[in-house]
């Protein structure tokens, strides 16, 4: 199985956070067998570091899918406390979290799920079906990529339309005939018609469904 | 200082009730003494009194007695005087007169010119005027006839005394009665009377046995007398008898003299006596009531030490000098099963197992011999082995002290002999169930290690799939470089494999119980083998765990199983104080070994925690203390006992020696003796080598 993102996006990266040097490597060898991009990091604390670095004040940030693969029990910060502070910097859809839980762990990491982790895995875990939730995160992270970048743009055009045409938009997604438009706005049919035009060719479409299919949230 | 001068010392409240008593006891004497004094002189007044009294009356009553005698005879001669015609008459009736009254000694009938016409003496007594003649002495009848005729009555003359053949007399008087025929005088009738004879009538024998009775004269002299016995002139009472023409004094004078103390102070004797009898009865009384209480209180003591004896489960034996039992209480009797005579009579004590007695005399003569006759060898009770009646062994302790009679002197030994035999089975008991909960214990920590032993073993395991996954993976799709990725996957796969054979392989040693050997063994090899578990526990609560041990490291002798439960269990509550609370950066758990004496390996095994106070800190080491909700509270308590079986000690700081917080807990282990070479080598005198 392999994963299909979309192609305008970076290549997909899952972080490993794990004390355990042995089984760092061993998963990143695993991935590295399924071509899949990974970077490893000992502790919480040094990839909570890296992570604020590299996000920095863009907007945009992260370019490209991401998953991050969180043991739960580490000396210094665990992988909760992380998973806290990933809660607190709304980082979880465009970085999903799959918990690694050892015997004594599930129910804490059940209740990491019920706060919105992507999933738990628990040692000794079937490691494809590890790599394939992996894949699966990464998927959910391109596509809420995906939807921000859509957000963006669509909010991009509708930063050029004049004040006249959003009023003209407005009323032709509530599916208002010209005519009725050009009566509410006390203007004439056929300057409604111009706008009409100008809002179309500003917004990118060819009609009025689709329009409004662009004006609705993507999903998430 | 002003205290200790006022207060009364105890002796001083007797000694001042006895003298009060004494002061008592001295006035009732005296008392009695003025009483006794008092009665014998009122009795003796009250004696004296009487008799005189007695005798007045007397006196009263022979006065009255002669005066009616004289009457009488002063009718009978007037009657004599009137009838008398013829002289022959008068003579007979005369002399019949004289017979009847013995007091009469002669009548006489005298003519007017008192010439003796007619005389007749009295037949009971010689006749009065042999010696000297009538005429020569009748001047006092004539003085009396001369009064009677003045007068025409009876006058009796004084008392006069008329001398008697012999040279004896008597004192007599003489009546004379005018005799008178038609108040012409025709001479007189004259009457000699014997004072004595008179006086003689005035007394019944039976006073007269007792008093002298007699006629005085105004100085006193006796006129005459009468009674058996002469007077002693203490009591005596005067009378006087008037009489026509003349008185006599009479006077009765008691035989009794003085009254005498004696029979009196008898009487007193007797009284004070009988007061005496009175109050000993009293005292007595007092006395025997005292004894009577004192008596029933020791009844009472006797009785209640008695129920106490009978009562006491402890057993009470004395033994004589000699070793021959004198007294056994029930309860000893109930321990041993023999009766108290058994007891008594029997040579040999029966309670001393057959194979142990001639042990038990040595350590009994031994203990009875005169230079150790005082010294009190079992306070602290010697435990011992006794035999009961059915055969049976049983565990006694005996605690002994000498046994001193009221004189001071050591008359024997008095033993209490407790019955240890259930407390020794209950101790067997409790040394086995500790045994079972030390293993419990172990197999607790053992549960507990499992989980995380599964996670332990987790990690190689999970490495070891991960490289198969991969290699898998790999070789679906094989290029150029996939022979040496799996070589890589392959090596890697080997080394997890081994390191979980490792973890096994600590687990199982730790596990596996030895035989309580002792080794040996290089304080790292100790260390390694707990490591792992520790290095398990620690990453539960992400805490660091550091070791420090000197190289080359120290060697010690131990039972090696025992040392790793003991640390394991030291560094697991190291562990656990530092879960809650603490920083987790600070969560560090260090483990030191330092050789501290050439004799003592010194561990050390320090955490991070919140420490422990003082009052939880004395308690610590005490078995089922603690403070975890799941705890049994052996932990520690174990951890001691294992140390002190090596001969070594436990012990702890809080907070860790130079910081704040935490606590430290050290114990030592023997050290293993250092091999030759390295004594030479170290320069150690050559002496300590040999």
């Amino acid at each position: 199985m392999s994963l299909n993102l979309d192609p305008t996006l970076g290549l997909p990266v899952a972080f490993l956070v794990d004390d355990e040097d042995v089984v760092r490597d061993a998963l990143a060898w695993l991935l590295r067998s399924r071509r899949l991009l990974s970077e490893g990091f000992a502790s919480a604390e040094a990839f909570w570091q890296q992570l604020q670095a590299r996000r920095g004040g863009d907007a945009a940030w992260p370019s490209a899918p991401l998953c991050l693969v969180l043991d739960v029990r580490m000396p210094g910060t665990s992988g909760l406390e992380l998973f806290e502070r990933l809660v607190d910097a709304a980082l979880l859809p465009v970085l999903p979290v799959i918990f690694l839980t050892g015997h004594g762990d599930v129910p804490t990491a059940v209740a990491a799920v019920k706060r919105g982790a992507f999933d738990f895995v628990e040692k000794p875990f079937s490691n494809n079906t590890l790599v394939d939730r992996i894949e699966q995160a990464l998927a959910l992270s391109a596509a809420e990529l995906s939807r921000r970048r859509e957000l963006r743009s669509r909010a991009r055009r509708m930063a050029e339309l004049t004040e006249r045409e959003s009023e003209v938009m407005r009323l032709v997604i509530e599916g208002y005939p010209n005519k009725r438009i050009a009566n509410a706005l006390g203007i004439s049919v056929r300057t409604v018609e111009v706008h009409r035009a100008r809002v179309f060719e500003k917004m990118d479409v060819k009609s009025a469904v689709e329009l409004a299919n662009r004006l609705r949230d993507p999903p998430a | 200082m002003s205290t200790t001068s006022t207060a009364v010392s105890p002796q001083a409240v007797p000694r001042q009730r006895r003298g009060q008593r004494l002061v008592l006891w001295s006035a009732l004497f005296l008392l009695l003494l003025v009483a006794l004094t008092l009665l014998v002189v009122l009795t003796a007044r009250h004696e004296d009194s009487r008799v005189q009294d007695q005798v007045d009356a007397l006196a009263a009553d022979a006065a009255a007695k002669v005066r009616s005698d004289l009457l009488r005879n002063q009718q009978s001669l007037q009657a004599l005087a009137g009838h008398a015609s013829t002289p022959e008459r008068w003579r007979a009736d005369a002399t019949g007169l004289l017979r009847q009254n013995p007091e009469l000694l002669r009548i006489e009938r005298r003519a007017p010119d008192w010439l003796i016409s007619l005389a007749v003496d009295s037949p009971l007594a010689p006749p009065l005027f042999a010696v000297i003649g009538r005429d020569d002495i009748d001047i006092d009848a004539v003085a009396a006839c001369s009064a009677a005729r003045r007068s025409a009555a009876p006058v009796f003359s004084g008392s006069y005394f008329v001398p008697l053949a012999g040279g004896g007399g008597l004192e007599v008087i003489d009546l004379c009665l005018p005799v008178l025929n038609g108040g012409r005088n025709e001479g007189y009738q004259l009457a000699t009377l014997s004072l004595q004879a008179l006086l003689s009538s005035a007394l019944t024998p039976e006073q007269a046995r007792r008093h002298e009775v007699s006629f005085i004269e105004g100085d006193g002299a006796r006129l005459a007398r009468s009674g058996l016995p002469r007077g002693m002139g203490v009591y005596r009472s005067d009378r006087l008898v008037e009489l026509p023409g003349t008185r006599l004094r009479l006077r009765i004078d008691s035989a009794a003299g003085p009254p005498g103390p004696i029979p009196n102070l008898t009487t007193a004797a007797v009284l004070g006596l009988s007061v005496l009898l009175f109050t000993l009865a009293l005292l007595l009384a007092g006395d025997v009531g005292r004894r009577a209480r004192a008596e029933s209180l020791l009844a009472e003591a006797l009785a209640f030490r008695k129920a106490m004896e009978d009562s006491l489960i402890t057993g009470l034996r004395a033994r004589d000098l000699q070793g021959h039992i004198s007294y056994v209480n029930p309860a000893f009797c109930a321990m041993v099963g023999f009766s108290p005579e058994e007891l008594r009579e029997a040579r040999v004590p029966p309670y001393w197992p057959p194979e142990l007695a001639e042990t038990y005399r040595q350590r009994q003569d031994m203990r009875l011999a005169p230079g150790n006759a005082m010294q009190s060898p079992s306070r602290e009770g010697v435990e011992t082995l006794f035999m009961r009646k059915n055969g049976e062994r049983f565990a006694v302790m005996i605690y002994e002290a000498p046994l001193v009679d009221g004189q001071g002197r050591h008359t024997g030994w008095m033993s209490a002999v407790l019955d240890v035999s259930a407390q020794r089975r209950i101790e067997d008991l409790s040394r086995q169930q500790q045994e079972r909960l030390q293993a419990t214990a172990r197999l607790a920590t053992i549960g507990e290690m499992a989980s995380l032993l599964s996670h332990e073993l987790n990690q190689p395991l999970a490495a070891i799939a991960s490289y198969a996954s991969g290699s898998l993976n790999l070789m679906d799709q094989p290029d150029a470089d996939t022979p040496a990725l799996l070589r890589q996957a392959m090596e890697r796969v080997a080394e997890q494999a081994e390191r979980a054979g490792r973890v096994i392989k600590s687990v199982h040693d730790f596990v596996r119980r030895r035989e309580q050997l002792h080794e040996t063994i290089g304080v790292d090899l100790l260390l390694d083998a707990v490591l792992p578990l520790v290095r398990l526990q620690a990453r539960k609560s992400g805490t660091q765990v550091q070791t420090d041990v000197p190289q080359p490291a120290p060697r010690v002798l131990c039972d090696r199983t025992m040392v790793e439960q003991v640390l394991l269990n030291l560094a697991r509550n190291a562990i656990q104080a530092m879960e809650h609370g603490s920083d987790s950066a600070a969560r560090v758990l260090r483990i030191r070994v330092r050789q501290t004496h050439e004799r003592w390996v010194t561990f050390y095994v320090a955490d991070a925690g919140p420490g422990i106070d003082r009052e939880l800190g004395a308690q610590l080491f005490t078995p089922f203390f603690t403070t975890r909700s799941d705890g049994m509270g052996l932990g520690l308590s174990l951890c001691r006992t294992v140390v002190e079986q090596h001969g070594g000690a436990m012990d702890f700081d809080s907070p860790v020696p130079g910081t704040r917080t935490g606590t430290e807990f050290r114990f030592t282990l023997p050290a293993a003796p250092v091999p030759k070479p390295a004594a030479i080598e170290s320069g150690a005198p050559q002496i300590l080598s040999t």
